[in-house]
């Protein structure tokens, strides 16, 4: 899948309580959430006026460290992002990514990219070509299990449709092997 | 014996716990699915895994109604609608389902299932909440989850983990009177910072460590979330394991790493000199000693949540309290984490120490771990908790939080600056 948008720019350890305030968190509704996303980063009110259907989060290290809420994944999406590419992610974040189908790579070097660079990004090889600066990049993308289960539409409809008689004895097994 | 897939035993508890779980030899790196041995959600998370369930299974039967429990934690009482109604459809589900309630009456999640013997070694337990991992404080492994994992670990009682590399954490020495498990975990944050452990499993050890009661273990655990790690195991001691034993009806094996267990790094900390340490607005790591910053006026000192809300912090705090009444204009807020937890602290006479203070002591549970709860900070107000968390906006917009132990909490509380509790 190719994906080409423009990107905004947030920095290091970018926690789910500047990605999804605590004070939303009684809400339920996808389309409300998606409403606050980023709302508590830095800039993040301009993001939200501002951003467009297809645009690109670019982030430093361990994004979405914090909270388990998985308000943080789902109001990204919401919004209309379309790639999360970050230099690492922390781990309940990378989970509710992959479960809810928000397309995530990890980039070593982010360092270089600007704000309002626009990028084609190949979700499942990880090469991004950044069109603005005229450079490429190779990110890493998800292991094959979790393209997989992003495929499959998330989490749920993975294991609604992946049954067998011996359970999901086969997609486990592809999983295990497809390491990355 | 739980563990017989050991082709070559050089695993670590992780390692080993992924085995069980997988039913076969896993290493790190891989990516396996493991059967789960409990499945929980709180008030918060849990109207969203419900919705998905239902939205997605409908009346489908969870995978094994007493190993999915719902506990009610942040909210409590409902303070409003809102938050009623998502309290009221966790406990239509569990009557429909016959799943486990944990109600308003009970405490901070973690804790409850340790308390009512539904955590023991060994156990693979995933919910709703970033601090599970505590309960590797029992040798249990807990994982914080989205409410989509959620839903599909009570549909089909198994998900996907990545096994992750282990990481040995050796703390050797002594500490001094008023040097706490939170001043030793706060420590090692200020070194390994807050992505030191990412993707990583810990496991610490050494003589300070084994010495500790589970309450200080339970310290020691739940932060390893502000450290981005998946988890950190404590080999439980006896202590730990006559808890489980006291709690349950099953089986309980203790659970150890092999002596051969391969690891990725080995830290070493001595903690014999180690001062009180508190970590400094806006991140768990931005941690100093407490008289670097002492003086620093404060407006509101929390003392209670998953990480300092046992008996053993209760007790720390009111030995400091004692016979003396907080810095007139200073809010105190003591919360203990469980209703057992308070029963015994009432029983200690701690609440005629606490409210003689001038203390607010609440129900208990999460209390000021977010926005959203009573006690938030306005603009520019400081707080000293003994929480895991101080990212900027977490309490209210525009407010400092510092994190220290329940005796730095309590010190500063009778002074109304930030004080050493050696000094008070």
């Amino acid at each position: 899948m190719i994906i080409k948008g423009k990107v905004w720019l947030f920095g290091d350890d970018v926690d789910t309580d500047q990605i999804y305030p605590g004070k939303y968190l009684p809400l339920t509704d996808k389309g409300e959430m998606a409403t606050h996303a980023m709302e508590g980063a830095d800039n993040g009110e301009d993001f939200i006026k501002q951003v467009k259907k297809g645009d690109i989060i670019v982030v430093g290290k361990n994004f979405g460290c914090g909270s388990s809420r998985e308000h943080a994944t789902v109001a990204i999406k919401g919004i209309g992002v379309s790639v999360v590419i970050a230099k690492s992610f922390a781990r309940i974040f990378h989970r509710n990514a992959v479960n809810t189908g928000l397309p995530i790579l990890e980039l070593g070097q982010v360092e270089k990219i600007k704000k309002g660079d626009v990028f084609e990004v190949n979700i499942e090889n990880g090469e991004i070509k950044n069109i603005t600066q005229n450079k490429g990049y190779k990110a890493k993308p998800v292991s094959s299990l979790e393209m997989e289960i992003m495929k499959a539409g998330g989490l749920l409809a993975y294991l609604a449709t992946a049954e067998t008689a011996e359970g999901y004895g086969d997609k486990e097994t592809r999983g295990i092997k497809g390491v990355i | 014996m739980y563990y017989i897939f050991c082709e070559i035993c050089v695993k670590t508890i992780i390692e080993k716990i992924f085995s069980r779980g997988a039913g076969k030899d896993v290493k790190p790196g891989d990516y396996v699915w493991v059967n789960l041995d409990l499945v929980a959600m709180r008030d918060f998370g849990g109207p969203n895994v419900i919705q998905e369930y239902e939205s997605m299974f409908g009346e489908h039967p969870v995978f094994n109604k007493k190993r999915v429990a719902i506990t009610f934690d942040l909210h409590i009482p409902a303070r409003n609608e809102k938050v009623a109604i998502n309290q009221k459809l966790l406990r239509d589900f569990t009557v429909r389902q016959g799943a486990r309630l944990f109600d308003i009456n009970t405490g901070v999640g973690q804790h409850i299932l340790l308390e009512s013997g539904l955590v023991k070694p060994w156990d693979i337990i995933v919910g709703t909440d970033s601090h599970m991992n505590l309960l590797s404080a029992a040798g249990a492994a807990g994982f914080g989850m989205g409410t989509t994992d959620i839903a599909g670990a009570m549909y089909k009682g198994k998900l996907w983990f990545h096994v992750p590399k282990t990481m040995k954490i050796i703390i050797k020495g002594k500490l001094q009177k008023f040097v706490t498990a939170k001043d030793v975990i706060l420590y090692i944050l200020k070194y390994l910072k807050t992505d030191g452990a990412l993707n990583r499993a810990i496991e610490f050890s050494g003589e300070t460590i084994e010495k500790m009661n589970l309450s200080e273990r339970i310290t020691m655990t739940s932060m390893v979330t502000e450290m981005s790690g998946d988890i950190g195991f404590i080999q439980p001691n006896q202590e730990v394991i006559a808890f489980i034993k006291s709690r349950t009806e099953e089986k309980v094996e203790t659970i150890t790493s092999d002596p051969d267990a391969v690891y990725e790094k080995v830290h070493e900390f001595s903690v014999d000199s180690l001062k009180p340490q508190i970590a400094c607005p806006h991140s768990p790591d931005n941690v100093k000693e407490v008289t670097e910053v002492s003086g620093t006026e404060v407006n509101q000192v929390f003392i209670g949540s998953c990480t300092n809300g046992r008996l053993e912090d209760l007790k720390s705090a009111a030995e400091i309290l004692k016979g003396k009444i907080i810095k007139r204009g200073l809010r105190l807020i003591i919360v203990p984490a469980t209703m057992e937890v308070a029963k015994l602290a009432l029983k200690a006479g701690l609440y005629e120490i606490f409210l003689s203070s001038g203390a607010v002591v609440t129900n208990p549970g999460c209390a000021l771990c977010t926005t959203g709860h009573p006690g938030i900070l306005a603009p520019g107000e400081v707080m000293v908790s003994t929480s895991n968390r101080n990212f900027i906006g977490k309490l209210g917009k525009g407010a400092q939080v510092y994190l220290a132990s329940p005796a730095t909490a309590a010190a500063t509380a009778l002074t109304g600056v930030i004080t050493d509790p050696r000094e008070v």
